[in-house]
């Protein structure tokens, strides 16, 4: 449940984190949140790609 | 779209030899002056401006001072004590105490004041005072005045170094400092001043959403720079919500519910951080609307971005 609780929080805060990084590369709000969802996109792709990472590493060096 | 005054390798295009070179500094000597409150303005001759500078910083700083006084020490990134040592003496003069450093004299000479190394002096480094959060507010907010003091003076060198370059009669559309300045307490107005209203609001209305999410995750306990005191530099870039959070959530009684106080802490601090390239983005903005990138480009005006 906590997890699932942080994982809800993560998602949106990353949207926000991205409308402020991206927004600095354009001069109107249209363009910044179409900018920010696709930013989000990817780091949500290199999210799931870090945790599978991660959980591996857990699995073959620390064990199950 | 794409900004077009902004090319696809900003770094090779800011160390370009042809025309603006935005990447030059205006050298050490500048940049620490710039401690001094009203010292770069002074050089510049602006006296008015360097005695109000001046007067500003230090007058907040010992308003807050005069409640928290030796408490600054433990709220440093070293807390002095009475042994000796290189960063033992640097941190008795407050050198590692953000972002008080920044106003440099005054936090130095009531870091000089307020030290004690008795036993009874460290331990009222440790002791929480009444009215501690606005006045640790108010001694931070002299350190950020004066970077913004900075900053402006900053700007009018930089004006005169490469008034060559500026078309007779341009005007930049705000203060890049004042926009910054804004920003910092109120995420997005710096850039409704330099003419970005609906990108300003959006980022600031993320910048002030994470930031009440972490306090309403902490049961409003996240942003306290008497218990998290290096977290508490990084909350501080958003000065309008550590302003609000020292006025109501943080003089709150702590009765220990909170569950996610971690998670508060976290993201009141990633505001802040958010709030820096906000500011520096403001600062930016209006800093193009005189000097655009590329070399050449159209300068940025209020109706083409608002």
């Amino acid at each position: 449940m906590s997890l699932l609780f942080r994982i809800a929080v993560y998602l949106p805060v990353l949207f926000l984190i991205a409308i402020v990084v991206v927004g600095q590369q354009h001069t109107t709000a249209s363009d910044t949140i179409r900018a920010a969802t696709q930013r989000t996109v990817r780091w949500t792709v290199w999210t799931l790609v870090l945790v599978v990472l991660m959980t591996a590493a857990d699995y073959f060096v620390i064990g199950w | 779209m794409r900004d077009p005054h902004i090319p696809a390798n900003l770094f090779a295009r800011m160390v370009t030899k042809n025309g603006i070179d935005p990447a030059k500094g205006l050298g050490w000597g500048t940049f620490l002056s710039g401690f001094v409150p009203g010292l770069l303005q002074f050089q510049l001759g602006q006296k008015s401006r360097a005695g109000l500078a001046f007067v500003s910083c230090t007058a907040l700083f010992f308003v807050g001072w005069m409640i928290v006084g030796e408490r600054l020490f433990y709220w440093a990134l070293s807390a002095p004590d009475d042994k000796g040592g290189l960063i033992n003496g640097i941190a008795r003069f407050g050198f590692v105490t953000l972002p008080e450093v920044i106003n440099m004299p005054a936090n130095a000479i009531g870091s000089f004041f307020a030290f004690d190394s008795s036993p009874t002096g460290l331990r009222e480094q440790r002791e929480p005072r009444d009215l501690e959060h606005i006045a640790a507010w108010a001694t931070g907010a002299s350190g950020m005045l004066a970077a913004f003091w900075a900053a402006q003076a900053h700007w009018d060198l930089r004006l005169r170094r490469d008034a060559s370059h500026i078309a007779e009669g341009q005007q930049p559309v705000a203060s890049p400092a004042l926009v910054a300045g804004l920003s910092w307490l109120v995420p997005g107005l710096g850039h409704a001043k330099a003419g970005q209203k609906d990108k300003g609001v959006i980022m600031g209305l993320a910048v002030v959403i994470v930031f009440a999410l972490g306090l309403v995750f902490s049961g409003g306990h996240a942003v306290d720079r008497g218990q998290y005191q290096v977290w508490w530099i990084g909350q501080n870039l958003f000065g309008g919500g550590s302003l609000f959070a020292s006025l109501v959530t943080g003089p709150m009684q702590n009765n220990g519910a909170q569950l996610d106080l971690d998670l508060g802490i976290v993201l009141c601090t990633v505001a802040g951080l958010m709030n820096l390239v906000v500011m520096c983005d403001a600062y930016t903005v209006a800093e193009r609307s005189l000097f655009p990138l590329p070399a050449g480009a159209k300068p940025e005006t209020s109706e083409a971005n608002a």
